[in-house]
């Protein structure tokens, strides 16, 4: 149900935009300006940090991504927050009262999204005309854990359609010829799946969140170089480093790993996409079997679209048209995790190139 | 349909439905794929009857029983909602095609999924128009 209008409302995005420019200028004068260039497939994505600290707590995960880049960037995401800064926040709607906390509160107009959780004190903007972006929190070492491990999902979720990719909820491995996008709902079994591959030759494009580009042939971008576990489900994966962030399995937390600084050569920006797997945990040894398309769909599209804002019939219809080019499989991944790395080469073996 | 709360796609001969505000999604096989189909196409119940029936062999009155049954149980998970007129599923629909030899019916059913909705009961969203987002006040 839709709030009603703030009575200080008036205008359009366009004042919201600069209200934005204004915000991001004025802590990027108050703290320290850090500039950083990253590749997510062939794109160019500059991000600017108002703070070496920002710089470092949400530029981790794009690590494996750094790339010096002189030319015009495709992206510009202009990071800050009020707490590092200094400054005061950029306007925030407010909330109904009684209001669950995680509420996000999303307009948007042709080109132009902008998404607020004003309890969380988080705000991300979109402008696709400029490829520029906005992400500002309250007090960025305050956010949750899965925000440093995966930061500003929400624009790349705006930005990646622009670009004739999606962002998707699932893992990938895979070699350079080709890998596997891995799908299912939290507890399905995926990040074991992906980390469980970093003992083989096999590549990691992450665990939670990647970007799979749709043409000219489907092709798996990696965005984060992070991976999250539940505690005891990392204890399984003793290769894994230390945890950058020791969840205690309360409030859902995780585990979270930067397989980067562990793994450098394991991590790569992407492949062509060869088939999607779904996996269960459940069965003694892994166990590929073919699925059908739409129980496949079933594992992807709803953990997906219920993620992130807006959720449109477009983006189900690509996935569901993904699902039609690329062969889908269960894999059962109850039994010892050093299997399951072979049970994958397997498959991409037997798949065509 | 309930648009744009409800999404859905047909791969494989198999429907998904997702309903984004109550966090629950759908699969649907056989028959209950032609019905979802059919009033995706806006075509009346009746239409939707007479198509099946033309399709399928079963006894007298036991298809329109069940497209009946499978409608009400739509709408009651607000799948499908009456439109400005009033009208359940829509008044149009083509004329039954000659389906060769009939088969046996098998009565459609869908499966629902509510593994997601924690995500829809914490995380909930709220569209506004872009005249409700707010500014800073002026001076500031």
């Amino acid at each position: 149900m839709p709030l009603p209008a703030p009575e200080t409302a008036e205008g359009t995005l366009d004042r919201s935009i600069g209200e934005l420019e204004k915000s991001f200028e004025g802590a990027a004068q108050a703290a320290e300006l850090v500039e950083r260039s990253i590749c997510i497939g062939d794109a160019h994505v500059r991000l600017r940090f108002a703070g070496g600290a920002l710089a470092e707590q949400l530029g981790r995960a794009f690590d494996h991504l750094a790339h010096e880049k002189s030319d015009e960037p495709d992206l510009t995401i202009h990071v800050w927050d009020s707490a590092d800064s200094g400054t005061p926040p950029p306007p925030l709607p407010s909330l109904a009262r009684g209001s669950p906390r995680g509420t996000t509160v999303y307009t948007a107009d042709e080109g132009r999204h902008f998404a607020c959780r004003p309890a969380l004190q988080q705000l991300s903007a979109y402008e696709r005309a400029a490829g520029r972006a906005w992400f500002w929190s309250g007090n960025a070492h305050e956010l949750p854990f899965w925000e440093p491990a995966a930061p500003f999902r929400q624009i790349l979720h705006w930005w990646l359609p622009d670009r004739g990719a999606l962002l998707l909820h699932g893992a990938a491995v895979g070699r350079k010829g080709g890998g596997v996008l891995i799908v299912g709902a939290g507890g399905s079994g995926k990040s074991t799946c992906a980390l469980s591959c970093l003992t083989s030759e096999l590549l990691y494009a992450g665990d939670d969140y990647v970007g799979v580009q749709l043409e000219p042939e489907p092709s798996v971008l990696s965005l984060f170089c992070s991976g999250k576990l539940e505690p005891d489900h990392a204890e399984l994966l003793p290769h894994l480093p230390s945890p950058s962030f020791a969840g205690d399995g309360a409030l859902e937390e995780k585990s979270v790993f930067y397989v980067a600084e562990r793994f450098p050569e394991r991590m790569c920006r992407g492949f062509p996409l060869r088939a999607i797997v779904a996996p269960r945990v459940q069965g003694a040894e892994p166990q590929l079997t073919e699925r059908g398309p739409a129980q496949v769909l079933a594992a992807l599209a709803p953990s997906t679209l219920l993620q992130l804002v807006p959720a449109r019939q477009e983006a189900l219809s690509a996935m569901a048209g993904l699902l039609g080019d690329i062969p889908a499989f269960g894999l059962d991944v109850g039994g010892p995790t050093d299997l399951i790395p072979p049970a994958i080469e397997r498959l991409l073996d037997e798949l065509p190139s | 349909m309930n648009s744009p709360q409800v999404i859905s796609e047909t791969v494989g001969g198999e429907t998904i439905i997702v309903n984004l505000a109550s966090g629950h999604y759908f699969s649907l096989q056989a028959t209950a794929v032609e019905v979802w189909n059919g009033l995706e196409r806006g075509d009346a119940a009746e239409s939707i009857v007479l198509e099946l029936e033309h399709r399928y062999e079963a006894n007298d009155g036991e298809i329109e029983a069940a497209v009946k049954k499978l409608i009400e149980d739509f709408a009651g998970a607000e799948l499908i909602v009456e439109d400005a007129n009033g009208n359940g599923a829509g008044s149009g629909g083509l004329p039954p095609q000659d389906a060769g030899e009939r088969v046996p019916f098998i009565a459609p059913s869908f499966a629902t999924f509510t593994d997601m909705q924690d995500i829809i009961l914490l995380d909930p969203v709220h569209e506004v128009d872009t005249q409700g987002w707010p500014h800073a006040s002026t001076g500031t």
